[in-house]
């Protein structure tokens, strides 16, 4: 007996121990780039610490981490060209990162922990919406800018605050570039089903876009929500197929999507456009769907397709693709790209303060008004950037195709979608 | 007919949630052991599915007793040489280090299979039968022939077998099994072991009717918790009936109250546990 008690003593250490890595691992082991070894080498005059909490794992970390490929390319680039120049010094550019594991509330506690323990200079924001929302509060507080290109929704910035600044489109235009795109077809979509996941984005996507289809008459015959990160949506897959709708919108996530698809499939719904506000942009839409993803249209913030011509490193959104696929190995999505945005904001910010102090900085910001790779960089007094256009991509024959705006694209939308036992 | 087709979503997708349910009972069971690493084992199933799809191209139902046995051998070590060690320590004990088991496990999955999206995707994924406007895909279809198959094989194990009857005595009285003769230590290994097995089962079938990730299978915990509380503790034919149920309130649920099906699968556990806190099938004591 007394061996048994020994013996669970040993266990409850073992355990103990066992217990351990997990937790850590729970808790968000640090994701960084190496510290910079003493001095500063390469004629620099300090370095710049950008810090940000990541999904690197968890329900988003795909998400997460071509965000995180973003700043990456934008530190590299800029670093090799010279870093940051602020009046008179040079300064080097360092990120950090944390694992938030694509939880929003952990994002906050990440970014106290970068503000107050790793000292940053500024904040790159998280993926996602609500992630971004909690971080945009700890931001303020702390006065440390946060320039953002992952938390489209206007809740972000419907706050007051002073601090934030997202460079992509805000929400309500996600889906406004399908709707546009399906009612110049022929036939004329009448109807529309719309599903979304109930997170606060997802919902604000789903909410703005069916506003505007009833404001250019399309009728919406289905409108529900699932929970966030579902992969079993037959439910409501069957139910949209009931009403028939021409034009079927989701609002979620890439696994949803990819769901979705498959799950349309197998209970033979078709829709004359199916539209995606997350997910066909995402070249894993397409290896997982395969002939499945064709037809499909994703609303995108960015393509290599678009026309700009920027006032940075990058320069065009083709050359942005020849370089990050030449770093990665991938092709970038637009994730990345208005990562990498958000750096050269920072960059232009910084460079016309003459100085690296927080207030200056984001006064800067507050005033940028440039064309870059990634489009027109401008904010509104609320500090979303209301002036870049959506775009939409079509994924035809196993290729992703520029459909909309017509002046930007580099093809024509297929309409409407074959039906499934004739592809 | 719109209907008829929510049911049988609901039933097929029923009949793997009573598999989830199954073995998450078995444990509990006989046990006493709340098994929160269960849903980690339908994600081990899962993966050792899709790595067995994905790099060898084997079909998933051919994998699935493949990785009901590789899953049956861990859970019977696991058993064996670390829960054993504190069965006698109270409920909360277990508790914990199935806990630790399954953060551990999940953790480890999202290091090295990464948290993208995964499917066994075989030639006939997402194709379906179609009878008289209903659609009834394949993989579904054979997920609940493997779920009935298993339960039924269960059964007859526990009922017909030595091993079984081992078992069943071991929950009912410990004292009196351990004077019968029984090897407690290694009953209590081979009924995880089959708890793990039924776990493994679950996670093949659902590797291939819809995507994964190691963050996908939490809710499996629930799940399994609140079947095996609705069906009966220690149930077979519980579970199964749990698993339908909830497979129904799943369905339904997603389709007039989406966002809120989790409200109602709650709503029916608290219902259960003050008007039958047996269970539907589950025995008095």
């Amino acid at each position: 007996m007394a061996l048994y008690v020994d013996r669970r003593q040993l266990l409850l250490a073992g355990m103990a121990g066992l217990l351990t890595p997990a937790i850590a691992a729970a808790c968000g082991g640090a994701a960084t780039t190496p510290a910079p070894v003493g001095g500063t080498p390469g004629g620099f005059d300090g370095t710049l610490l950008f810090g940000a909490p990541l999904s690197l794992t968890g329900s988003t970390a795909k998400e997460g981490g071509l965000t995180r490929d973003g700043y990456e390319l934008w530190k590299e680039t800029y670093n090799a060209a010279g870093g940051i120049r602020a009046g008179s010094k040079r300064y080097r550019i360092e990120t950090k990162y944390y694992d938030d594991e694509s939880n929003a509330q952990k994002s906050a506690t990440l970014a106290e922990k970068l503000i107050n323990e790793d000292k940053v200079n500024f904040l790159l924001g998280p993926y996602g919406t609500s992630a971004t929302l909690q971080v945009s509060t700890v931001a303020e507080k702390n006065k440390i800018p946060m320039i953002e290109g992952n938390g489209a929704a206007e809740s972000i910035f419907e706050q007051g605050y002073q601090y934030t600044f997202g460079v992509l489109s805000p929400a309500r235009n996600y889906l406004r570039g399908v709707i546009d795109l399906a009612l110049a077809q022929n036939p004329k979509p009448a109807t529309v089903a719309i599903l979304s996941a109930d997170d606060p984005f997802s919902v604000e996507v789903a909410d703005a876009a069916k506003q505007y289809a009833e404001s250019k008459g399309l009728q919406v015959v289905y409108y529900q929500k699932y929970p966030n990160a579902s992969t079993d949506l037959r439910a409501p897959v069957t139910e949209a197929k009931a009403k028939s709708p021409d034009l079927f919108l989701n609002s979620g996530h890439f696994q949803e999507s990819v769901a979705i698809m498959q799950q349309a499939k197998e209970l033979g719904f078709n829709a004359k456009g199916f539209g995606f506000s997350v997910g066909p942009s995402l070249p894993d839409f397409e290896s997982t769907l395969k002939e499945a993803a064709n037809y499909v249209f994703g609303g995108t913030q960015w393509t290599p397709a678009l026309k700009y011509n920027g006032d940075d490193l990058f320069k065009t959104p083709e050359n942005y693709n020849t370089v990050y696929t030449k770093r990665f190995g991938y092709e970038p999505s637009y994730q990345s790209a208005e990562s990498t945005a958000c750096g050269v904001a920072y960059v232009k910010a910084i460079e016309k303060a003459g100085t690296i102090e927080p207030k200056a900085v984001r006064d800067a910001i507050a005033k940028l008004d440039f064309m870059s790779f990634y489009g027109q960089i401008k904010f509104d007094s609320r500090g979303i950037n209301i002036y870049k256009p959506m775009a939409v991509e079509q994924w035809q024959s196993g290729k992703k195709v520029t459909v909309w705006p017509p002046e930007a694209a580099n093809g024509k939308p297929i309409w409407p979608t074959p039906p499934w036992d004739k592809r | 007919m719109d209907l008829l087709q929510h049911v049988i979503n609901g039933l097929l997708q029923g009949c793997i949630l009573a598999l989830v349910g199954l073995g998450f009972s078995l444990v509990w069971g006989i046990l006493n052991i709340i098994n929160l690493a269960h849903a980690a084992f339908i994600m081990l199933g899962a993966y050792l599915t899709y790595f067995l799809w994905a790099k060898v191209g084997l079909d998933p139902f051919i994998s699935l007793p493949l990785a009901m046995l590789a899953l049956f051998v861990a859970g019977f070590l696991l058993q064996k040489y670390i829960i054993n060690l504190v069965m006698r320590a109270s409920v909360l004990t277990t508790f914990l280090l199935t806990y630790g088991i399954e953060a551990l496990l999940v953790n480890l999955a999202l290091r090295f299979f990464s948290a993208d999206t995964r499917q066994s995707r075989p030639f006939y994924a997402n194709a379906s039968l179609t009878v008289g406007g209903l659609h009834l895909p394949y993989t579904q279809l054979g997920a609940v022939a493997v779920a009935l198959a298993v339960t039924v094989l269960l059964a007859l194990l526990l009922d017909r077998t030595n091993t079984g009857r081992s078992i069943r005595a071991v929950g009912q009285d410990q004292v009196a099994a351990r004077l019968m003769g029984i090897d407690l230590g290694h009953t209590y290994a081979f009924t995880f072991g089959l708890g793990a097995a039924l776990a493994a089962a679950a996670g093949a079938l659902l590797s291939a009717t819809s995507g994964f990730s190691p963050a996908s299978f939490g809710v499996f915990n629930v799940l399994a918790f609140s079947i095996v509380v609705l069906g009966g503790l220690g149930s077979i034919p519980g579970a199964l009936l749990g698993g339908l149920i909830f497979g129904l309130v799943y369905e339904f649920g997603g389709t007039y109250a989406l966002s809120q099906r989790d409200v109602v699968i709650f709503a029916i556990l608290i219902l259960v546990l003050v008007m039958r806190p047996t269970g539907l099938l589950g025995k008095e004591g």
